[in-house]
């Protein structure tokens, strides 16, 4: 309810606010005397605050029954710019009269026809005065002519492929209102104490309209269907009700998130939801949701991710087939250790004076190797078993070093010379432990292929950081080096130069790379043989 | 007086090197471990006897066995392997070796190719 003099249109034609100028006083006081104050009318006008609005000055901008949002902004956000000059004029000459009387004007206004402006004060209300304006409509077009236009631009929306719901969300700003004015100033931690006002929301928010594209989206043979609460938008998707609720209150422009959908006749779909929250002067009762649905989409990529990672799968068991031998060797150790100190424990045994205290030493030495055997075991099932990538922080140089232990054996019987220098300052980064493991394993494999034939062949590897503050790997060999013309083309799928080579596992090594942000080069050394390095970027801070 | 066997066992696995160790000493033999052959060529000792592996860092078994050789050396030569190369299998029996077992081994016919060649107390 306004109060104040002279307030004569409060129910009929003009629209009035009452304005708190508190803020303001100091301007007010320096423009009155003639005082420099920077863009003055601008800032006037937004620190003038709204504390009361009649009904017709709500319908003028669009906010019918939303007083509450109006209540408490600036005067700028309501205020055509045309009429900021006028505005503020007006409030300053009110405001400086001792008497605060009240002065009107003639003022130009895109939405009134003929309009004046009228502001005044009040005797012992210094910080207030009351702002009206009163004019017609200044829209020429007919009423009919008006509602034509309304009728294509629905008629366009409802034909548009996409899928749009109209949501009046105003029930949650009369909520919000009533919240911060108990203090709540912190959402997420009240909707922790409160979960149940997210289902209040999902009830009390209704969606208003809807086009064809959300109809066929939710499978509905209409788009009446779809107006009541948004609830069934949220079914399957709870978290995104109490996030859309956190943006609302927080006074974001939108909100995008991928939800889960069921629609009406039970399909699941992935779709990518945007609420778009109406800000002064759109109406505030349209809040717009519109869907993506992103199924399709995510099912492909998925496949290709399935795809690559059976690619990279088939490299990995390739190489492993190259290591085959060396494998065989290390995993026949400790059995041969077992089976020897299992025989000779059952030759104390069967003596006539039993040696326990060694066949007990013995039998620790059983389960050791056998432990170490399982260790062997489980690194080469973690290579060539099936593999979800994922995406964890990994001392690079342990990564390193345990693809060494696929190798070393190799190293060691071809006399291979093996230079490892692991910087230990090297960051940790973001990645997939066995799929990095797997490059550094064909890099080691590749070399060793190369040195086939070469005499004292050495392999020098090293880690250190690189230029961007990430990880630097760098493997260099003795052997014969690349072919000039060959070296644009050692990443390429299914391009070999060995007689038994698949050419996927440079290939492989790539993709893996690229997919962790890093980049991977092959040159030839300047005093020969082929040299790798690849970078890779450290953990985002 | 006849001296006890000493018979070298060289693996650069410790853990084959310790079983192999105490699978002679349950039948009373004497041993002596060496983890590589440059240790056990270095060593000089005498040995009745060596057991010793094929693939090894530096210095293999096979070529372990040629410079034996090709310091006079008689020494019985026995390898415990999981190499199962006919190639080198063939090279280290053409270069003089007594036995080639592959891992895991069988232990009786292990220890009773060692009794053969062993000198008799």
């Amino acid at each position: 309810m306004l109060t104040g003099p002279a307030l004569v249109h409060d129910a009929a034609e003009a629209a009035c606010w009452r304005v708190d100028l508190s803020q303001v006083r100091a301007l007010i006081d320096t423009v009155a005397a003639g005082g420099d104050w920077a863009d003055w009318v601008a800032a006037l006008l937004h620190g003038a605050r709204i504390v009361d609005a009649n009904t017709r000055s709500l319908d003028l901008v669009g906010a019918p029954s939303a007083r509450e949002i109006i209540l408490g902004q600036p005067v700028a956000n309501f205020c055509p710019q045309e009429s900021w000059n006028t505005v503020a004029a007006l409030i300053v000459a009110v405001v400086t009269d001792p008497a605060h009387a009240a002065r009107t004007q003639a003022v130009n206004s895109f939405m009134l026809r003929d309009s004046t402006l009228t502001v005044w004060g009040a005797p012992g209300a210094a910080d207030t005065v009351w702002v009206q304006v009163d004019g017609e409509l200044a829209d020429d077009r007919s009423f009919w002519a008006v509602r034509a236009s309304e009728q294509r631009y629905r008629r366009l929306i409802h034909h548009l492929p996409g899928a749009l719901l109209q949501v009046d969300a105003r029930p949650m700003g009369a909520v919000f209102y009533q919240l911060r004015a108990e203090g709540v100033t912190d959402i997420v931690a009240h909707l922790d104490a409160r979960p149940g006002l997210v289902e209040q929301a999902c009830a009390i928010v209704r969606v208003t309209d809807a086009n064809g594209g959300a109809a066929r989206l939710m499978g509905t043979s209409g788009v009446e269907e779809l107006i009541g609460p948004v609830a069934f938008i949220f079914a399957r998707a709870p978290e995104t009700a109490r996030n859309v609720v956190i943006a609302h209150f927080q006074g974001h422009r939108s909100h995008v998130e991928l939800i889960k959908l069921e629609t009406f006749d039970g399909r699941l779909l992935d779709v990518e939801l945007t609420v778009t929250f109406p800000t002064p002067p759109e109406r505030l009762d349209v809040t717009l949701l519109t869907f993506e649905d992103v199924t399709e989409r995510l099912r492909t990529e998925a496949q290709l991710r399935q795809l690559q990672e059976e690619y990279a799968r088939a490299a990995r068991i390739s190489t492993l087939g190259e290591l085959a031998s060396s494998i065989a060797h290390e995993v026949n150790q400790p059995l041969a250790a077992i089976a020897m100190n299992a025989e000779t424990s059952l030759r104390w045994l069967s003596r006539d004076d039993p040696n326990l205290a060694k066949v007990e030493q013995l039998t620790r030495r059983v389960a050791d190797s056998a432990r170490h055997a399982s260790e062997i075991v489980q690194r080469i099932r973690g290579m060539a078993s099936r593999h979800v990538p994922e995406r964890a922080p990994l001392d690079f140089n342990a990564v390193v070093e345990e693809a060494l232990m696929f190798v070393c054996h190799d190293v060691e019987t071809r006399a291979i010379l093996l230079s490892v220098r692991l910087d230990i300052g090297v960051p940790p980064v973001l990645g997939d432990r066995v799929q990095l493991q797997q490059v550094v394993v064909n890099l080691l494999v590749n070399s060793l292929q190369a040195l086939t034939g070469v005499e004292k062949g050495r392999i020098e590897l090293a880690t250190g950081p690189d230029d961007a503050g990430g990880v630097r790997f760098s493997i260099r060999d003795t052997g014969p080096g690349i072919a000039a013309e060959d070296l644009d083309r050692v990443f390429e799928g299914f391009f070999t130069t060995k007689a038994e080579g698949m050419g996927i596992g440079l290939a492989v090594c790539q993709s893996i790379i690229a997919a962790h942000g890093g980049a991977i080069a092959a040159a030839n050394h300047e005093q020969g043989g082929a040299c790798f390095h690849f970078s890779l970027p450290s953990i985002p801070a | 007086m006849s001296r006890l066997s000493v018979i070298a066992i060289v693996d650069d696995d410790e853990a084959v090197r310790d079983a192999l160790f105490d699978l002679l000493q349950v039948e009373g033999l004497s041993a002596r471990t060496f983890e590589g052959a440059a240790p056990f060529l270095a060593a000089c000792g005498d040995f009745d006897c060596v057991i010793t592996d094929v693939r090894m860092p530096e210095i293999d078994g096979i070529e372990l066995q040629r410079r034996l050789r090709a310091g006079g050396s008689a020494m019985p030569v026995i390898y415990v392997t999981s190499c199962d190369e006919d190639v080198l299998r063939a090279r280290a029996l053409q270069g003089g070796a007594t036995g080639w077992f592959t891992k895991p081994v069988d232990d009786e016919a292990l220890l009773d190719t060692l009794k053969a060649v062993l000198p008799r107390c």
